[in-house]
């Protein structure tokens, strides 16, 4: 069982001075899993993923990262780790090189080089430019060479995509599929809901501190909830549309324009409105973050 | 720990580079003076003699200003502490907490490096850009010393740096130790730098008051300092004593670190029981 677990946490429990971060977090992710930690901001999930590595110490609860005890085996945990912080600050005089080079050292000089000037030529990073002169995107591919370029056992990824384009967050969603496809365990934390249905074997969503839901992607893909802005070219009834399960009306303007709440998956309403004169139809992309605050609002 | 220690000398390159040139550079001119001061003595000790007695009395013995152990010392070693003290206690402060408040640390400890590797490798790195310093300023008195009949030779030379070197020692251990105790690395290098110059000024003031001030300034650092005077005999003693009390500083320093929860970024605010009062007010 334990050889299948990449990572254990049970009761965790984390304190900041009279704040409580963490109270009482379960999860396990299995070996070779691509698992997704969701959750708003200040949920937890960068303390959960803080106390993996030994960074900071909890006050409750067990760990097991790899089948070992951060607190007593931090550097065999680290040395099969890759991390990628929710916060990325690198040394702003260094080189892109000089600063993967400093990190190369600090893991025992075993990077195969090439396979970094790889994964830089995928990013579209040049490994020459001064950290100073980079922009966020950039520094967060910097952040993500590092934490791939040794090949580790286990990623632990938070926001891997923040600050990146859509192509680039693509080739980033290649490069994780490729490193899972190799064995590597991903455990990354994200706001996107495209990018968890893209990605994710399984889910946790954490909130306050504790995990509230721990679930394949699908069925939180049926969870959300999603906004609908529909236009048609004549004024139309919209009792047929309100009258599917999951879908009420927020707003209508003489039938000829709605704004529906849509709970769950599209497809009836799509299958609807394909009956009605529609002439435009907008979907709100929620993040993942809004449409489970509004799950958890309605007190489900 | 070698790593560490290469990338903190990598790091404060520019800054010992910068300190060690311009106090080579300063040094030289002191030097060079030397050979004008002997044939000066008269009018220099006229004009002295017109100076406040507690003026005078601040700066030590002014007839040593003739020997070239005096003439280290009041130009050049009585009041160069505070001065490259700053060097001292800004680099120590930000050894750990800086890259924490920057939010570089975080990362660093995710890679396979041990928070002692990182805690002694990173000092003995300032150790090292410390050492460079002084030696750049070492060499300044040392090369032209002779043409300028300045007579000590080189390894009596050394002896007055070593001293230095052991005070600047102990101050950058306290600035790490209180780097780690109070809520920010600038805190920690103001107290520290506060605490060398008030020492600085109780060692001259014990001058003016020997009796009131002098039974106090035994416990304090800058009294085992000897300047310039070590020239004609280190206190190895003295010496051991300043390193020892550096260590001994560094030995909670270490522990504290090791216990740390590092922090993503950003200073730690100060949580003082009187300013929650007031702002629940």
């Amino acid at each position: 069982m334990e050889q299948e677990t990449a990572i254990l946490i049970r009761g965790l429990v984390k304190w900041y001075g009279r704040i409580q971060a963490l109270r009482g977090v379960n999860l396990e992710v299995r070996r070779g899993e691509l698992f997704g930690f969701l959750g708003p901001n200040g949920a937890g999930k960068t303390t959960t993923i803080r106390c993996l590595l030994d960074l900071i110490r909890p006050q409750a609860g067990e760990v097991r990262v790899l089948g070992l005890n951060p607190q007593a085996n931090p550097l065999a945990i680290r040395a099969r780790v890759g991390y990628l912080p929710g916060e990325l600050n690198l040394e702003a005089n260094l080189r892109v090189e000089q600063a993967l080079r400093y990190f190369d050292e600090l893991r025992g000089r075993r990077t195969d080089w090439s396979f970094v000037r790889e994964l830089a030529g995928r990013l579209e990073l040049d490994l020459q430019m001064p950290i100073r002169n980079l922009s966020k995107g950039n520094k967060q591919k910097v952040g993500l060479v590092q934490a791939l370029m040794a090949r580790p056992e286990l990623l632990l990824l938070d926001e891997p995509t923040a600050g990146l384009d859509p192509l680039m967050q693509q080739e980033v969603y290649r490069l994780l599929r490729q490193a899972r496809a190799d064995g590597t365990t991903i455990f990354f934390s994200s706001h996107i809901l495209s990018e968890v249905e893209a990605l994710a074997d399984r889910v946790a969503i954490i909130r306050d501190g504790i995990i509230v839901e721990e679930a394949e992607p699908g069925r939180l893909v049926h969870m959300a909830v999603r906004r609908v802005r529909v236009r048609f070219k004549k004024p139309v009834d919209l009792a047929p549309l309100i009258r599917l399960d999951g879908v009420s009306l927020l707003y209508q303007n003489n039938g000829i324009e709605a704004t529906l709440q849509v709970e769950g998956d599209m497809e009836a309403l799509v299958k609807t409105l394909a009956a009605f004169p529609v002439s435009d139809i907008e979907t709100e992309h929620r993040s993942l973050e809004e449409a489970f605050l509004a799950y958890y609002k309605e007190g489900r | 720990m070698l790593t560490e220690f290469k990338h903190t000398l990598r790091r404060l390159r520019g800054s010992a580079l910068g300190w060690g040139i311009g106090l080579a550079l300063y040094s030289l001119m002191i030097v060079s003076f030397y050979g004008s001061i002997g044939t000066m003595k008269l009018q220099i000790l006229e004009l002295v003699s017109g100076y406040p007695k507690t003026f005078i009395a601040f700066f030590g013995d002014l007839n040593a200003l003739f020997t070239p152990g005096g003439y280290l010392d009041i130009y050049y070693f009585g009041y160069l502490t505070p001065i490259i003290g700053i060097f001292a206690v800004s680099a120590c402060a930000g050894l750990l907490v800086g890259d924490e408040e920057r939010g570089i640390l975080d990362l660093v400890l995710a890679h396979p490096v041990s928070r002692t590797a990182l805690f002694w490798g990173r000092f003995l790195g300032f150790t090292a850009a410390l050492a460079g310093v002084l030696f750049l300023s070492y060499l300044a008195w040392a090369i032209p010393s002779q043409s300028v009949g300045f007579e000590l030779s080189w390894g009596e030379l050394l002896l007055p740096f070593l001293s230095l070197f052991a005070v600047l020692f102990l101050f950058g251990a306290l600035a790490l130790l209180l780097s780690l105790l109070l809520p920010s690395g600038r805190a920690a290098g103001m107290l520290a730098a506060g605490l060398l110059v008030a020492n600085f000024l109780l060692i001259g003031l014990s001058r003016l008051y020997s009796e009131e001030i002098g039974p106090i300034v035994r416990f304090t650092p800058l009294y085992y300092y000897q300047g310039g005077q070590a020239a004609q005999g280190l206190n190895w003693g003295w010496l051991g004593g300043l390193i020892a009390s550096g260590l001994i500083l560094l030995l909670p320093a270490w522990r504290l670190f090791l216990h740390r929860d590092i922090r993503v970024g950003g200073e730690h605010g100060w949580h003082l029981p009187a300013l929650r009062f007031l702002r629940r007010g």
